[in-house]
């Protein structure tokens, strides 16, 4: 299967969460990681899975490699049906009113221009006992499982 | 080997350059040399203790010289152990990441009398870094001159019950010197109107949940501008609550002195309507930092561009930048700045590298922080994620164990 990691971040931790994805899968999948602030959205494909990692910063908000992709998402206004993706959330709860506001903004500009979210968007909390890659990777296996009916050919 | 590249400071900022050199060039020799036994500095001794997630950046960091190929070479003072000229003279780079470890002192009458206190010397006694002083005692009163997040940072923890230090890495001592500390009331001043605050809204915010507390604010005023208005809300939304322990929120306020004889006792304020003078038991000054002078940072700095130095020489982060902004902030640098050392790095093979620091004694290596830090999150006391070797005798202790076993 084609996948694209998209990565939204602000530390560099959802950078890192993503490589290690993109390691966790090549084994048997074509398989990349994209710095958000890299990717233009005319460049979704429906033939594609989209796993997307994204934090959060400052006041709830998307992180800083995610707002360049939020601006021409805006511009652009593309029509994404057909296009299927995930999305992993990195947040903080001991800011516990914005927790994960990032992913959620992120998740909501996809769907709301017509992509198809597969799965729950889980939310890591990085101020929790668990590895974000302890959570990741099992997301991503299931990802992978649902897009493989999805997107209508061999996982 | 394509080059040899010392940095000078293992904090965030060295950390986030050697990742950016390393990413660009991975077979590029980078160094990390640091004052302490340990790395990861500001992380590890100014992130505050309840900030734990802020502090899961330190994974990245370990990756750098787990599989990046960076080496540390901890408990090395620029200056004392080896020169600044000298080691220009063994890398093909230098690159000063030091920080700002010193208070920006308060500049007023009375401003050297006992009581007065800066936030950075405070809070490396909270965190307990080898070179800490004593935590002094605070009385019932203590004010806080400044609002940055620094001061915010302190504000919360002075503020915090000790259920509410769950989690953290908050030593023994420090806890029970919070829990004996007797703080009835913070007030909190800045010079600016609420609306011009250096503190980030989320830091505000995160103050909505103290679980002891009734928060005052005065005087916040208004602002049109969305940004401030943001900063505005979310003060408003803290008044009120019936804990024990009163802060209060005061703008506009320029100290003027600091008042008392043998101790400080008030501070004095200029204010739009006049002057002001607030009791207090004493005074946490937060007003930013400066460099402790171990370094001529100024001279090195009266040349500088865009990171830039003199041939080879390099700064980053607030030693460079000064003492604004973020960790992540010191990342976004990072990039630019490692562009622009590859693109004039001239690699010298007759350099010697890291065999400048070869006569020194108690160099302690990345697998030596390991023990370090394995020690210290091995068995934590109830309700902390890691209990910190405080003296620097004690780290070098754990770091040399490779010998023995």
């Amino acid at each position: 299967m084609n996948i694209q990691v998209l990565y939204g971040t602000e530390t560099g931790n959802a950078e890192m969460l993503a490589e290690d994805i993109v390691a966790e899968l090549e084994a048997d999948h074509a398989v990349a990681a994209v710095n958000l602030a890299d990717f233009d959205p005319s460049e979704f494909d429906t033939g594609t899975l989209y796993l997307m990692v994204c934090s959060t910063y400052g006041d709830g908000e998307l992180p800083a490699s995610a707002q360049p992709f939020a601006e021409k998402m805006a511009a652009g206004k593309p029509d994404l049906t057909g296009v299927h993706f995930g999305i992993f959330g990195m947040g903080d709860r001991e800011y516990d009113e914005t927790f994960n506001g990032g992913p959620a903004t992120l998740a909501a500009l996809m769907t709301a221009a017509g992509a198809t979210q597969l799965g729950e968007r889980i939310a890591h909390d990085a101020s929790g006992a668990e590895m974000a890659e302890d959570l990741a990777f099992p997301w991503a296996e299931d990802i992978v499982a649902m897009a493989g009916d999805a997107l209508g050919q061999a996982a | 080997m394509t080059g040899q590249i010392a940095i000078i400071g293992a904090g965030p900022s060295g950390c986030f350059l050697a990742q950016a050199l390393l990413k660009a060039q991975p077979d590029l020799r980078v160094d990390l040399i640091d004052r302490l036994p340990v790395p990861y500095g500001l992380v590890r001794y100014g992130v505050a203790a309840d900030h734990q997630g802020t502090k899961g950046v330190t994974r990245q960091f370990a990756r750098l010289f787990e599989r990046q190929g960076a080496r540390f070479f901890g408990n090395v003072s620029i200056g004392s152990d080896v020169g600044l000229e000298d080691l220009r003279g063994a890398y093909d780079a230098v690159v000063l990441a030091a920080g700002l470890s010193a208070d920006r002192r308060l500049e007023i009458p009375g401003s050297d009398l006992p009581g007065v206190h800066g936030a950075g010397k405070l809070t490396r006694a909270l965190y307990e870094h080898p070179e800490a002083e004593a935590l002094p005692e605070l009385g019932a009163r203590p004010l806080i001159v400044g609002n940055g997040n620094v001061a915010i940072d302190l504000l919360r923890l002075l503020a915090k019950s000790p259920e509410e230090l769950e989690g953290s890495d908050l030593g023994q001592g420090p806890t029970d010197w919070l829990a004996a500390s007797g703080i009835e009331e913070i007030t909190i001043t800045g010079r600016s109107p609420a609306a011009a605050a250096k503190f980030d809204t989320v830091m505000i915010k995160e103050l909505g949940k103290l679980a002891d507390v009734s928060i005052r604010v005065m005087d916040a005023g208004e602002s049109d501008d969305p940004d401030a208005q943001k900063k505005l809300a979310a003060l408003d939304a803290l008044e009120g609550g019936a804990g024990a322990r009163r802060i209060t929120f005061r703008f506009g306020l320029t100290p003027v002195a600091v008042e008392g004889t043998d101790r400080a006792t008030a501070v004095r304020f200029a204010t739009a309507q006049g002057e002001e003078t607030l009791a207090c038991t004493s005074v946490l000054t937060a007003i930013g930092f400066d460099t402790p002078g171990d370094l001529p940072r100024d001279a090195l700095l009266r040349e500088e561009r865009d990171g830039g130095l003199a041939e080879g020489l390099y700064a980053t982060g607030w030693f460079r930048r000064g003492p604004r902004g973020t960790i992540p902030d010191n990342r976004a640098d990072a990039g630019a700045l490692a562009e622009r050392i590859l693109g004039a790095l001239s690699p010298d093979p007759g350099k010697v590298g890291a065999g400048i620091l070869a006569g020194l004694d108690e160099i302690t290596d990345y697998d030596g922080w390991c023990r370090i830090d394995s020690a210290e999150t091995a068995n934590p006391p109830p309700g902390r994620c890691r209990a910190k070797i405080t003296t620097r005798e004690g780290m070098l202790g754990l770091a040399r164990q490779e010998d023995t076993q």
